[in-house]
């Protein structure tokens, strides 16, 4: 046997332990590839969506790289501390220390070998649906499997070089200790079972403090608690899971009739051990679930924005023009081809708008006629409306608005033409994007829009009307190629701030949704896979941490066997052992999710007016199954090596 | 009163080679008797004893103790009977390094959901008897081996069962600690009638007992009864352990005049 078929058996024959980072390091290798696979296509000419995917993609590569460095250096580290004992022996058969680093160092390569090839074999052959889902999402023509070296080189310099790093790294933690101490291994249970009252009393108040502040904040005060509060509650995290979880079952232990009772007295004193002695890695699972349900969730409420977006532009396309607009015909002309040679049905109603001056907010109104917007009521399906000559009703510019105008009952003349004018209500659903005709519609009887004639103060009787053109499409999502020429001078327009400048204004909410939807959805796919990433780490944690302490626990469960602990009772001891380790870690992340997501319906009621609760629920309910999925692995696993 | 009843117990492991741990051995142990097990390696003092903790069943014969037999008994029940009428003390104490000295004796207690009341009388009654008022409170990580086997043996008491099943007690002990834990026994035995079976190597260790069996490849060989004084006693078991031709090493050197 050389030397290395001795490294090599090892890790061949250690396999149940190194599966889990395997695992979590081959996923991440995979996921890592398929992005590269995305980021280097070459068949995304498209410059906003290639600026786009290329560097979500590489913000999902950093991330990824340095959460993996960081897991596989934990692992390593216990899993060497785990085999201390080994070692111990080794060195005493007379290994030299430079001969156990290299050992390790050739472990560890091979595992990052392995773990690459297949991470990459297994990324390139799920490549062919991962584009096909990008494609899908992006709404692109075609996106197909290419080869190319590129992906391949990053994705194995980077996980080469990360390996190297823990192989060199990992060595230290065996390099300084004695062999009599590597043999023994002991078990440091009596520094465990410290803790300071007044830290474990501060984390509690802190998280409390954080929570309140979450809970209570507002739009004035979000931007400073966003910078206070994310260290704040991780600070109170961490002095939670190293001292107050320790200090309330401490509580618990003096209540001798809650604690000596039946396998309580077992399960409570073992649960203490365990949670101390991985207090630092809760901390770490809690922060990185935290990460993952709150990247997930607010992507899953931007997705929600699309879904209200239909809402919000009930019009397929939208041309205003004044009436000076040289270009007005043609251009409607060429949007009426358009859509006819894209086999498109569309109803067009133009509207004239009319200005005047309200006499009882001297503010200017945009006065449409009632018949205009029965037509296109008609053409949206939307209920319609009588006026009685001097009547006049609201037209939402806003969601908001929708309710404040509700009950508004407002007596107003309009001043150049003397006309007046009861308003009551509001019509009850968005006719047009909002802000689109500004804040002040009013739609009033056909009688009385004919009376007025008279121009807005200061203006000629062509600047003070315009043209409005509301197309209704059935099938909105599919305009997105009509009017791109249009469109093009209005971007540019804005872009070089003179839009006021141009005689006409065009919106196309499909060519916006698409751009939308692509965004948010490539977004979202892609944090998804992250966060998938870093729960599947998570996890490992755990099952890592169990198994490594499985001999122990194993042993201990022979005695209490003898000594005439039933079955029964040693599910029920593994179940409360179980539950606060995987469960604690996740309900923690859960409330900090939750109250960061409190605070971010502030800030998020003001951008979109959209309600994120929902989705939040949604995505909470999701991960809390999967996590109870994985329990329920876990402990079955568990279960069956601890069992006499 | 028989409270331990062997019946041509026999053990067969079956596996790449078949091998009979136990051959038709018949013993019986008597109400408040102090009976030692003595055998050299792999005589099956270990099988013997999974066998009588219920822990194993017997390819044949019949085992009774206290009258019930285990053989008829389902997995729950024989974990109940062991939890109430069986003690135990270990070569390694199998002290639950967790729990502190007085939570580790009161384990079999809870366990069967006694009241905390009670639970805190026998405490105290114990660690007077035992000597633990000072370590109740230490885990077993904090106290000496001899404390650690001392607190074994509470725990194995505390419940009152019909029979203790004591493994190389002092196997892991100094000769103080050892001679200490082996008065306590006999003392726990002499003063509470407690029955108590012990395997062990260790000649002097077993010169404590009323009575010593020898088995010889899992077969019965000998069994001697104390008489006065423990020396000559002592000097007995020497004898058989001589005659059962063992290993020297088996052999303790040291000599009592």
């Amino acid at each position: 046997m050389t030397f290395r078929q001795f490294a090599y058996h090892n890790v061949v024959r250690n396999r149940r332990i190194y599966a889990a980072f395997f695992m979590a390091s081959m996923f991440s290798v995979m996921v890592f590839f398929m992005y590269s696979m995305l980021m280097f296509h070459p068949k995304i000419e498209d410059e906003f969506l290639r600026e786009f995917a290329v560097s979500g993609m590489i913000v999902a590569e950093v991330i990824l790289y340095i959460f993996t460095l960081f897991f596989l250096f934990y692992s390593m580290s216990a899993f060497l501390q785990a085999r201390s004992k080994e070692f111990g022996l080794l060195l005493q058969l007379g290994m030299e220390k430079k001969q156990l680093n290299k050992l390790v160092f050739l472990e560890t390569m091979l595992i990052g070998a392995i773990s690459i090839a297949t991470g990459i074999l297994f990324g390139y052959a799920f490549s062919k649906f991962f584009l096909m889902i990008v494609r899908e999402l992006l709404q692109l023509q075609s996106l197909p499997l290419y080869i190319s070296w590129k992906p391949f080189t990053l994705t194995m310099g980077a996980f080469f070089s990360l390996f190297v790093i823990i192989a060199m790294t990992s060595v230290v933690f065996i390099r300084d200790q004695k062999i009599i101490e590597l043999l023994h291994s002991y078990r440091k249970t009596d520094e465990m079972q410290s803790y300071s009252t007044v830290k474990a009393v501060l984390g509690i108040f802190m998280l409390l403090f954080a929570y309140g502040a979450a809970t209570f904040t507002s739009m004035t005060v979000v931007k400073a608690l966003a910078i206070i509060l994310p260290p704040l509650a991780a600070l109170g995290t961490y002095l939670f899971f190293t001292h107050s979880v320790i200090f309330i079952l401490d509580q618990v232990r003096k209540n001798k009739s809650l604690y000596w009772h039946r396998f309580r007295l077992i399960a409570i004193s073992e649960v203490a051990v365990k949670l101390r002695e991985n207090a630092q890695m809760y901390f770490i699972v809690t922060i990185v679930s935290t990460v993952a349900f709150l990247s997930v969730g607010t992507l899953t409420s931007l997705s929600s924005y699309t879904g209200q977006f239909r809402e919000l532009n009930p019009l397929g396309l939208v041309y205003s023009s004044e009436l000076t607009n040289p270009y007005e015909s043609e251009h409607i002309s060429l949007l009426r081809t358009e859509l006819e040679e894209q086999g498109l049905s569309y109803n067009l109603v133009p509207f004239v708008i009319k200005q005047q001056t309200s006499s009882f907010s001297q503010y200017k109104v945009n006065i449409l006629r009632e018949s205009d917007v029965n037509s296109l009521a008609i053409a949206l399906g939307l209920p319609l409306i009588e006026l009685q000559p001097g009547k006049g009703m609201f037209i939402p510019y806003s969601e908001d608005s929708l309710n404040q105008l509700n009950n508004r009952e407002i007596q107003t003349v309009l001043q150049e033409s003397n006309v007046p004018i009861q308003i009551e209500g509001v019509y009850p659903k968005m006719l047009f994007p909002s802000m689109i005709i500004g804040s002040n519609i009013i739609v009033v009887n056909d009688a009385d829009y004919r009376l007025i004639t008279e121009p807005l103060e200061g203006r000629t009787t062509m600047t003070s009307s315009f043209n409005f053109y509301a197309f209704h499409i059935a099938e909105w999502e599919r305009t997105k190629t009509i009017g791109l020429e249009i469109d093009t001078q209005v971007t540019d327009a804005i872009y070089q701030k003179d839009s006021i400048d141009l005689p006409f204004y065009f919106e196309n909410p499909g060519l916006d949704y698409s751009f939308i939807r692509a965004t948010f959805s490539l977004l979202l796919f892609t944090g998804l896979m992250v966060a998938a990433v870093l729960l599947l780490a998570a996890g490992s944690f755990i099952y890592f941490k169990l198994y490594t302490g499985l001999e122990r626990d194993k042993r201990q469960f022979e005695v209490l066997t003898r000594m005439g602990l039933t079955d029964q009772e040693l599910v029920k001891i593994v179940n409360r052992q179980l539950i606060p380790q995987f469960f604690l870690p996740w309900g923690i992340a859960m409330l900090h999710s939750a109250f960061s997501f409190l605070s971010l319906q502030v800030i998020w009621h003001d951008l979109a007016e959209v309600s994120i609760l929902s989705e939040m629920i949604l995505v909470l309910i999701g991960f809390t199954l999967i996590q109870i999925v994985y329990f329920f692995l876990i402990r079955w696993r568990y279960i069956a090596h601890v069992r006499v | 009163m028989t409270i331990l009843k062997m019946d041509e117990v026999t053990k067969v492991y079956e596996g790449k080679v078949t091998h009979r741990a136990i051959n038709q051995l018949s013993f019986d142990v008597s109400k408040g008797e102090f009976i030692a097990v003595m055998g050299p390696s792999g005589s099956g003092k270990t099988t013997l004893l999974n066998l009588i903790s219920t822990i194993d069943s017997p390819t044949s014969g019949t085992i009774m103790i206290d009258g019930l037999s285990p053989d008829e008994m389902s997995k729950t029940e024989l974990a109940l009977f062991r939890r109430r009428q069986l003690g135990f003390v270990f070569q390694d104490f199998n002290l639950l390094q967790m729990l502190t000295v007085e939570e580790n004796l009161v384990l079999p207690l809870t366990l069967d959901g006694h009241p905390v009341k009670e639970m805190k009388k026998r405490v105290k009654d114990l660690a007077n008897q035992l000597g633990l008022e000072q370590i109740l409170e230490k885990r077993p990580n904090e106290i000496s081996g001899g404390q650690a086997q001392r607190t074994a043996i509470g725990r194995a008491l505390i419940h009152q069962p019909a029979i203790i099943f004591a493994d190389e007690p002092t196997g892991n002990l100094d000769s103080k600690a050892s001679r200490d834990v082996l008065e306590l026994l006999a003392k726990v035995n002499l003063e509470q009638k407690t029955t108590i079976l012990m395997v062990t190597h260790d000649p002097i260790a077993a010169s404590y007992c009323d009575r010593v069996v020898f088995i010889k490849d899992g077969e019965f060989f000998n069994e001697i009864y104390s008489d006065d004084r423990r020396q000559t006693f002592f000097q007995r078991i020497l004898n058989v352990l001589s005659l059962l031709g063992g290993n020297v090493n088996d052999l303790s050197t040291i000599r009592l005049s």
